[in-house]
């Protein structure tokens, strides 16, 4: 009988190159030592040797198996390591944990998604899941926003997308400057102004708590079903496979029984959107 | 009553010094006040404390201990014998292997160190203040979760076996030292102590709630409650450090990719905290009521096993007097019993 595989080793991975997004916002493109599979909205365990480990949803399509995609904000000391690392480094990926977006239930539907800061990586890779899927599902509108026009991220996906049949792409940014052309405020304002068929449509959140809160309320006033609502719970997931109690929501594993979840599954608990 | 076998405790201490080339043999031993596990040697074998609750340690650091590197193998070190487990320890292994064997991720080390050792858990013949395990229907004498049930009277050891692993010790046993088969009247005092330490520690812990009904009182509690009880917390950490089903961790990185588990809790100030500042667990209050709702709340839904098994060192070891006990009785009944609260 062979060996049972050590649930906490890492699989080794060389960072190829490093794409500056933002001010803060960095994207890894990693090439594993073999192929890598996930879901799209599940997330990984991003060692670096011998310093920390932080969880990251791959910003990459599922489709591609010999690289994988992770955007990375500097927030604390181990994402400012990730930020030093020059092409040539080697990495460590644990995963893919938890469950991802429920494709399936976007099937024929429209698809309304609300992003917010570097929570736009986890909805990157849906967006390129539903490129490919483009024949089975009715619309994508995506809603974006961001602090500051240099803190948008992901700048020629807006344009691609908007190039796509099917699919448009709006951004609003909480203070614009003189080179800024589109919304200003907070992203639900971009939801009053695109036409949405609510009873044929799902929607996904995903990005600062602060902002996931609002743009849910918003939806909920708009008439989607809390059963249609999808949330991305980023919590402090460290093991990623409901041991280490680190992301516990109630009596969900964040890791294990996310980190996406609908809005119904987890509106009872206490202190979600903190 | 299951079939029992009956040998003298001289006996079997001289059983325990032939094993000790086969195995590492842990029990039970008080020195002043505490008593906890040491290694049996054939100098100690004859000062066990055998039926004395409670070893200080729960037996999940065996498994668990409180650092470990989680990446490198087993060391081969010699198959273990934990012997003097009580009841409350050994029904905390159903939530331990609850979250340690999950199908979908089993911890290989878990498995192997459980595999490996072999438990015999013993009978409480007494109990703490703090004892309140039948609260939570598990009784003071061991009925799963071990391979051998030892119950003594005097110079007695009654011996009854609970699996394949322990039907294996049993023939060993058997094979080194005079073994026979109890009668139903050589059971009667164990039978009669096993009553009378059960009705006892239900006698005292009156007024505390069944778990499905601590459950139902925490999901209404209000937010008053928490921040009286927790107005003497310091956040140490020592309830959950102690008690035998509290096993979350920290994983910490060494050189080569390797992972090293080191006991933590939600006690602790930022065990929740994500890089960009949020943190649900916070204020202190909110922490505090963390453990008492994952405990009689959602690891219950979750993994439908206790995570409380009434062992009270929780209680024992507070620096802060705050009783979990005296917590819940108050949300029972409404009433106060400690003066530093009311």
């Amino acid at each position: 009988m062979p060996e049972a595989k050590n649930i906490y080793r890492p699989l080794k991975a060389t960072l190829e190159t490093v794409i500056d997004e933002s001010p803060l916002i960095k994207t890894l493109v990693l090439r594993p030592e073999k192929e890598f599979s996930f879901d799209t909205g599940q997330f990984i365990e991003l060692t670096l040797n011998g310093y920390g480990e932080a969880p990251f949803t791959p910003s990459s399509s599922p489709f591609v198996k010999d690289k994988l995609e992770v955007t990375i904000m500097k927030a604390g000391h181990v994402t400012e390591k990730f930020h030093q690392l020059t092409p040539g480094a080697v990495l460590g990926i644990r995963g893919p944990y938890g469950r991802g977006y429920p494709v399936y239930n976007m099937y024929d539907k429209e698809v309304v998604i609300v992003g917010g800061g570097c929570g736009l990586a986890p909805i990157r890779s849906l967006l390129y899941h539903l490129i490919e899927w483009k024949d089975r599902i009715k619309r994508v509108v995506l809603c974006y926003g961001s602090k500051t026009p240099a803190d948008c991220i992901y700048k020629p996906l807006f344009r691609e997308l908007n190039s796509i049949p099917k699919f448009e792409a709006h951004r609003a940014v909480n203070v614009a400057d003189e080179t800024w052309d589109e919304t200003e405020g907070v992203v639900t304002v971009l939801l009053d102004k695109v036409n949405i068929n609510v009873p044929d449509s799902v929607a996904v959140v995903c990005g600062p708590p602060v902002m996931m809160k609002f743009a849910t309320q918003k939806l909920l006033s708009m008439g989607f079903p809390e059963d249609r609502i999808y949330l991305s719970m980023e919590k402090n997931m460290s093991c990623g496979f409901g041991k280490c109690g680190h992301c516990m929501m109630g009596e969900f594993f964040v890791c294990k029984d996310g980190p996406v979840f609908s809005y119904d599954e987890i509106r009872h608990l206490p202190d979600i959107w903190r | 009553m299951d079939k029992y076998y009956l040998t003298s405790r001289g006996s079997f201490e001289q059983f325990l010094v032939s094993r000790l080339t086969e195995s590492t043999i842990y029990a039970p031993f008080r020195r002043l006040n505490v008593l906890d596990y040491e290694r049996v040697n054939e100098e100690n074998v004859k000062n066990i404390a055998l039926h004395e609750p409670l070893p200080a340690t729960p037996l999940k650091t065996f498994f668990l201990p409180i650092r470990k590197n989680v990446t490198l193998d087993v060391n081969g070190s010699l198959p273990a014998i934990i012997l003097g487990v009580p009841a409350c320890d050994l029904a905390a292994l159903d939530l331990l292997d609850a979250v340690y064997l999950d199908p979908a991720f089993p911890d290989d080390l878990y498995r192997k160190q459980r595999e490996q050792t072999i438990l015999i858990g013993t009978d409480c013949h007494s109990h703490l203040k703090h004892c309140h395990c039948t609260i939570y229907n598990i009784n003071p004498f061991p009925e799963r979760n071990c391979d051998l049930v030892l119950s003594g009277y005097q110079s007695d050891v009654f011996i009854r076996i609970l699996s394949d692993k322990g039907q294996k010790l049993l023939k060993d046993m058997c094979s080194r030292i005079p073994v026979q088969e109890a009668t139903a009247g050589d059971l009667e005092t164990v039978k009669l102590k096993r009553m009378a330490v059960r009705d006892d520690i239900t006698r005292q812990n009156q007024g505390l709630p069944d778990l499905k009904h601590t459950s139902t009182l925490l999901k209404q509690s209000e937010y008053w409650l928490w921040k009286k009880y927790a107005s003497t917390c310091v956040g140490c950490g020592a309830c959950a450090a102690i008690c035998p089903t509290c096993t979350c961790f920290l994983l910490l990185d060494r050189p080569e990719f390797e992972k090293v588990r080191q006991l933590d809790t939600c006690q602790y100030p930022d065990f929740q905290r994500v890089a960009a500042g949020e943190d649900p667990l916070s204020p202190l209050t909110v922490r505090f009521r963390n453990r008492y709702l994952c405990k009689y709340v959602w690891r219950p839904e979750r993994y439908k096993v206790s995570a409380c098994t009434g062992c009270g060192r929780c209680i024992d070891a507070c620096p802060g007097n705050i009783s979990k006990n005296e917590l819940l009785t108050e949300l029972n009944t409404g009433e106060v019993k400690i003066s530093q609260h009311a």
